[in-house]
């Protein structure tokens, strides 16, 4: 893949990239950093690339976003605490989502489950798509935004 | 559709114009782009050392076998430590190259991942 080709599709999709991982990790500028950090690994390897550049983009990403994780641990509360709450409202002092209460409820409701919810409902990927992407069997993904619909309903008022 | 998902689905995160982050991505590439052109060069620079190695290696080898052919050694009528040792190793000549080959299949072994993961970025 040439670099004009490359910078091409990056542009088409930065959008949701960088939208998807500002759902994980809450913070518009972390997300950014994170999105640039994936775009140098996919165009380290773009030479051999073939198939869905959105999707293989994503699923470097959501490795970064893992990455990240493994590196700068979240505290480790109970996400029904009080102390859970303090906590996420701390790492959410983002104007990225419109309703504060989804984005400190995401915040609170595990990685995984977070994750299909982002590429679901915020990306509109179907199951397939975001089975490759997490590299978890759809059944897994479909129980995940089962679960995930039921934490974030505990912690959002409709 | 039940609530969630409606309420889910209609409030996306936002995210800043792609302006600034285009142009850090841009420059993140071009650094990239210089460490693989270095990394590219280095490896030419490398095959051609190997290839020109090889090469001397072969005529050295060839021009010292037909010096060898034509001119064979009398090792029974010179008095030196070179003979007396090549006499001595003669009935283990198997051993003695078997050893020296795996030595090198060895070393090669050995030395090519490390270049795998020198050039790796």
């Amino acid at each position: 893949m040439t670099r004009e080709r490359f910078i091409s599709e990056v542009r088409a999709c930065q959008g949701r990239l960088r939208r998807f991982l500002a759902s994980l990790c809450g913070d518009a500028s972390l997300a950014d950093d994170l999105a640039q950090e994936a775009l140098v690994r996919a165009y380290v390897s773009s030479g051999h690339f073939v198939g869905n550049f959105k999707a293989w983009l994503f699923r470097i990403a959501y490795n970064c976003f893992i990455d990240n994780l493994r590196r700068v641990p979240a505290p480790a509360v109970d996400i029904d605490s009080p102390e859970a709450r303090r906590v996420a409202g701390d790492a959410v002092s983002d104007a990225a989502f419109r309703h504060e209460e989804l984005q400190l409820a995401l915040a609170l409701i595990p990685e995984k489950e977070r994750t299909a919810i982002a590429l679901h409902y915020f990306e509109d990927l179907p199951i397939k798509e975001i089975a490759s992407i997490m590299q978890i069997p759809s059944g897994t993904v479909k129980y995940y935004l089962s679960v995930g619909r039921d934490h974030l309903r505990q912690h959002i008022r409709l | 559709m039940n609530d969630i998902e409606q309420f889910l689905r209609d409030n996306s995160p936002e995210i800043p114009d792609e302006g600034q982050f285009m142009i850090e991505t841009n420059a993140r590439l071009n650094a990239v782009e210089g460490i693989k052109q270095t990394v590219e060069g280095e490896h030419r620079r490398w095959r051609t050392a190997v290839i020109v190695a090889l090469l001397a290696g072969l005529v050295l080898g060839s021009a010292v076998t037909a010096l060898i052919w034509l001119y064979p050694p009398q090792y029974s009528q010179v008095d030196s430590f070179l003979a007396k040792t090549v006499q001595t190793l003669k009935p283990w000549k198997e051993v003695v190259f078997g050893f020296i080959a795996f030595c090198a299949i060895a070393l090669s072994l050995l030395f090519l991942p490390n270049r795998r993961r020198a050039s790796s970025l």
